[in-house]
C-alpha cells in the first residue's frame, strides 16, 4: 500500500485486539495496547504468541474474576495514556481505590497475579491506610479474622493495646479471670470423665493450690486434700501443656523444663527442702497470694511501701510519680524470680504472674 | 468467629503483598499485626524496612524514659525479626549515643543492610563501629552527628550510590578516600564540615551538595556531574589564605563539569570562585546548563562580577537566572569602571534561551544596572525579569527605575516586574 492509502485508513481499523480467557471460562476481547500494560499479558503475547484468536486466548490466572478484570482494565486504560499529568494520575488513583475492603483485597490479589506492580502498590497503600491506627478488634471485624490466639500469645512483648498502664492492667486482670474460669470449666469436664464419684469440680482457689504445694499442713484455710494423686498429675500435665505455650516468654525455661519433669514423677518435692528455706518460701508464697488476691489500690500501696530494700535495685530509676505500674511489675517479678529460684512451680500461678508482668 | 462474618479476606494473600502492606505501616502498627490472628502472628517478622521515628514509643516528657523504652522496643524488634533487613532508619531526637546502637549495627551488618539512616539526638556524637564497613551491599548511607573512622583495610563500599554526611567528624584524607573508593557514587552531600580541603574523584557522580567552611574545593574527576549546590561559609583565616593563592578556583571547581545542568551557589560561593587568576574565556561551554542561582554576589567586587559574566556567557542554553546581591548602598565617591562591560562582554553573546531572570536585593549599584542592561540587551526570548530592590534603599529605587526604563530590550515580550514591599 502506498503512503497515501495508509493515511486514509482510519486509526480504529488498525487497532489490535487480544483475546483473554477468564477463570469462569468466558472469553473477552480487549484492545491490545491496554492489555499490554499488564506484564503478565505482555509476556504471554510476546513470549508465547498467545491471544491472537478466540481459540488461542490467554488464560488469565484464577484470581482474576470478570468484575476484577474490568476494574483492572479501567486502571490500565487511564494510565497507559501518556498525556496525563502526575496530579491527574494521583487523583484518579485516589478515586479508584474507594471500594469496599473485600473488593480491595481481591483486587490486590488479582493485580499481583497479573504482575501489575503499580496497581499492587496502590492497593497495598490503601490497605495499609485501613489498618493503620485501628485496634485489633476493629481490624478483625473489617477483615473477618478469627480471634484464635490465646491470651498468652497475645502478650507478645511489643504489643500495647492502649498506652494507659492501668487500663492494660485491667485488661490483664480480666484476661486472667476469664482464663481461670475457662480452666475450671475444662478441669470440671476432665474430672467428670474419670471421677464419677467426685461431686465437686475443681473449685480450688489459688490458696488451695498453694497450700497443696506447701504440704497441706501450714495453710489454715479449709483444704480439700486430693485423695487421688493421679488426678493432680493429670491436672498438672494439662497445665503444663498450656504453660508450654508461654515457654518463649519464660526466661527460667531451662530450669522449668527439668523441674516439671521432676514434678511429674515426684509427688512430694517439699520433703527434700530444708525447713529454713521452706519457711522463707512459705513467707514469700503468702505474700504473693495475698498480693494477688487483694484488690488494686491496696496492692499498689503495699508494693510501694514494701518495695524498699532489695527490690529497689531492680526498679527503674524513675522519679516516684511516673510509673508505679512498672515498680509493681518489677516487685512481682523479683518475687517471682526468688520463687523460681527455690524450684517451686505453680503452673497456673506462673501464667497469672506472666500475665501481669508482660505489660 | 471467622465463620460468622464470612471468609478471611486478607490472611491468605501472598507474602509479597502482605509485606507490601506492612512496609507502608508505621513500624509500631506493623508489629501489632502479630495479634490479629494466629496466621498473622509472624507475618511481620520478615519486613525488610524498619523506620524508627518519634512515633514508635508512647511519648513522655522525660527524655531518658523515652530513650529506655525506645531501646527496649528496638532490641525486641530486632531480636524477633527474621530475615534480611534492607533499610534501617533511626530518626529520633531522644536517642543518644549508647552501646546498644553498636550492637544493632553489628546485627544489621550481618543481615544484608542496604540503606542506613542514622539521625540521633543532640549530645555526644555517636561513634560508628567498624562493623558498618563490612556492609558491602550498602547503597545509601546517611549519617547525622556521628564520628566516622574507616579502618585501614577498608576498600570502599562497592555498591554505594548515595552518601549523605551531615555534621560528621571524619579526617580529610578519610573522606577523600571514602568518596573515591565508592565507584558507583551518584549523589554526595556533605554538610557542616570545618575547614575542609576537598578534592573529589567520583566518576559516576551526578549530584553534589556541599555546605560548610571549605578551604579548597576541587572537582577532579566528575564528568557526569549534573547538579551542583554549594553553600560556602568563610572564616577570616580562610579568607586570608585565599588572598595568597594564585590558582584559579573557577577552573578548578567548574572546569571539569561540561554536563552541568543546574548550579546553585550560596553565601561566599561567588567570592570563592573569583579568587585566583582570571581564566579569560572559559575553555568549557556549559551546553546543558539551564538554571543558575547565585546568592550574595557582591557587585562592588570586580572579580565577582567577572565570575558571573563568564558563567553567563559560557552557557548558551541558559533558561533561568537568579542572582541576589549583597552590596552596600552606593555612595557618590565610588567611581566604577564601566568600560569593563564593553571590554569583557563578547560582542556576539546572545542568550537565546533565557526566559526568566530574577534579581533580588538590588541596591542600585552601577554594576548591577550594567548587568541588567546587559541581560536585557542580549535576551531575545526573555519573558519575565523581576527585580526586588534591597529593603533599605528608598530614594535609590526611583533612580533605579529611571535608569531601567531607558534600557534597550531585545525581547518584545519582556516584562519587567519591579517588586516593592
Amino acid at each position: 500500500m502506498s503512503e497515501i492509502d495508509m493515511a486514509v485508513i482510519k486509526p480504529e481499523m488498525i487497532k489490535a485486539y487480544v483475546w483473554l480467557q477468564i477463570s469462569d471460562g468466558s472469553v473477552q476481547q480487549v484492545e491490545q495496547e491496554i492489555a499490554m500494560f499488564c506484564p503478565f499479558i505482555c509476556h504471554e503475547i510476546l513470549q508465547k504468541g498467545m491471544g491472537s484468536s478466540k481459540n488461542n486466548a490467554i488464560c488469565l490466572p484464577q484470581r482474576v474474576s470478570p468484575s476484577l478484570l474490568s476494574l483492572i482494565l479501567d486502571y490500565c486504560r487511564f494510565h497507559q495514556v501518556p498525556g496525563h499529568s502526575n496530579k491527574e494520575r494521583k487523583s484518579f488513583d485516589e478515586k479508584f481505590v474507594r471500594m469496599d475492603t473485600k473488593k480491595l483485597c481481591e483486587l490486590t490479589s488479582a493485580a499481583d497475579s497479573l504482575q501489575l506492580k503499580p496497581l499492587v502498590d496502590l492497593t497495598s497503600r490503601a490497605l495499609a491506610r485501613i489498618i493503620e491506627g485501628k485496634t485489633p478488634e476493629e481490624i478483625r471485624e473489617i477483615f473477618h479474622l478469627p480471634d484464635d490466639l490465646t491470651e498468652e500469645e497475645k502478650l507478645e512483648p511489643l504489643k500495647n493495646t492502649t498506652d494507659d498502664p492501668r487500663i492494660r492492667l485491667l485488661n490483664r486482670l480480666y484476661a486472667k479471670k476469664r482464663k481461670e474460669l475457662r480452666e475450671r470449666e475444662r478441669l470440671k469436664n476432665v474430672e467428670a470423665e474419670d471421677e464419677h464419684a467426685d461431686e465437686h469440680g475443681d473449685e480450688r482457689s489459688v490458696d488451695d493450690l498453694l497450700s497443696f504445694i506447701n504440704g497441706n499442713d501450714r495453710d489454715p484455710k479449709e483444704i480439700k486434700t486430693t485423695k487421688n494423686k493421679k488426678k493432680n498429675r493429670r491436672k498438672k500435665d494439662q497445665q503444663k501443656n498450656s504453660l508450654k505455650e508461654t515457654s518463649e516468654l519464660n526466661k527460667e525455661e531451662s530450669n522449668g523444663h527439668d523441674i516439671r519433669c521432676q514434678n511429674a514423677e515426684a509427688d512430694r518435692i517439699d520433703d527434700e527442702i530444708d525447713p529454713a528455706l521452706q519457711e522463707k518460701i512459705d513467707r514469700e508464697v503468702e505474700d504473693f497470694k495475698r498480693i494477688l488476691n487483694s484488690d488494686w489500690p491496696k496492692r499498689m500501696q503495699e508494693l510501694l511501701s514494701s518495695s524498699g530494700q532489695e527490690r529497689k535495685t531492680m526498679l527503674f530509676s524513675t522519679n516516684g510519680t511516673s510509673l508505679p505500674r512498672r515498680r509493681d511489675c518489677m516487685a512481682l517479678f523479683s518475687c517471682l524470680y526468688s520463687f523460681f529460684s527455690h524450684m517451686i512451680l505453680l503452673p497456673s500461678l506462673t501464667v497469672d504472674i506472666l500475665n501481669i508482668i508482660w505489660a | 468467629m471467622g465463620d460468622f462474618w464470612g471468609p478471611d479476606l486478607i490472611s491468605d494473600l501472598p507474602q509479597s503483598i502482605i509485606e507490601s502492606i506492612l512496609v507502608r505501616l508505621p513500624i509500631r502498627d506493623a508489629v501489632r499485626t502479630s495479634i490479629f490472628s494466629s496466621k498473622w502472628r509472624y507475618k511481620w517478622n520478615s519486613i525488610t524496612k524498619i523506620v524508627v521515628d518519634e512515633k514508635c514509643v508512647p511519648p513522655s516528657n522525660d527524655r531518658t524514659i523515652n530513650e529506655k523504652s525506645l531501646l527496649k522496643f528496638v532490641n525486641q524488634l530486632l531480636f524477633l525479626h527474621q530475615g534480611p533487613i534492607h533499610k534501617f532508619q533511626i530518626t529520633n531526637s531522644d536517642l543518644q549515643s549508647c552501646p546498644e546502637i553498636d550492637q544493632w549495627i553489628l546485627f544489621l551488618s550481618r543481615n544484608d543492610l542496604k540503606e542506613l539512616v542514622l539521625e540521633l539526638g543532640e549530645g555526644e556524637w555517636f561513634r560508628i563501629p567498624s562493623c558498618l564497613f563490612n556492609c558491602q551491599k550498602l547503597i545509601r548511607l546517611e549519617l547525622f552527628r556521628c564520628e566516622l573512622e574507616p579502618p585501614l583495610t577498608f576498600k570502599g563500599f562497592m555498591c554505594l550510590k548515595t552518601l549523605i554526611l551531615h555534621q560528621v567528624l571524619i579526617s580529610p584524607e578519610a573522606i577523600e578516600t571514602l568518596i573515591s573508593s565508592c565507584p558507583l557514587l551518584e549523589s554526595l552531600s556533605l554538610s557542616y564540615f570545618d575547614s575542609l580541603a576537598l578534592t573529589i574523584h567520583a566518576p559516576k557522580l551526578r549530584s553534589l551538595y556541599l555546605e560548610g567552611e571549605f578551604r579548597d574545593l576541587c572537582l577532579e574527576d566528575t564528568p557526569l556531574l549534573v547538579d551542583i549546590s554549594v553553600a560556602m561559609y568563610m572564616t577570616d583565616d580562610i579568607a586570608e589564605h585565599f588572598e595568597q593563592s594564585s590558582s584559579c578556583n573557577f577552573t578548578r571547581f567548574l572546569g571539569g563539569v561540561p554536563n552541568l545542568e543546574r548550579l546553585a551557589g550560596h553565601i561566599y560561593f561567588t567570592k570563592y570562585l573569583s579568587i585566583g587568576n582570571d581564566p579569560g574565556k572559559l575553555p568549557v561551554t556549559y551546553r546543558n546548563l539551564e538554571t543558575v542561582e547565585l546568592y550574595q554576589v557582591s557587585f562592588e567586587d570586580m572579580k565577582e562580577i567577572l565570575v558571573v559574566l563568564r558563567l553567563i556567557t559560557s552557557s548558551p542554553n541558559l533558561k533561568e537566572l537568579q542572582i541576589s546581591g549583597s552590596s552596600n548602598i552606593p555612595t557618590a565617591t565610588d567611581a566604577p569602571d564601566l568600560d569593563f562591560w564593553s571590554k569583557e562582554c563578547p560582542s556576539d553573546c546572545t542568550l537565546k534561551q533565557l526566559k526568566v531572570v530574577k534579581l533580588t536585593d538590588m541596591c542600585g549599584v552601577p554594576h548591577e544596572m550594567e548587568l541588567i542592561k546587559f541581560l536585557l540587551a542580549n535576551s531575545p526570548v526573555l519573558e519575565t525579569m523581576s527585580i526586588v530592590p534591597c529593603m533599605y534603599v528608598m530614594e535609590s529605587q526611583l533612580k533605579m527605575l529611571i535608569e531601567l526604563v531607558r534600557f534597550r530590550r531585545a525581547s518584545a515580550r519582556a516584562e519587567i516586574v519591579f517588586v516593592r514591599d
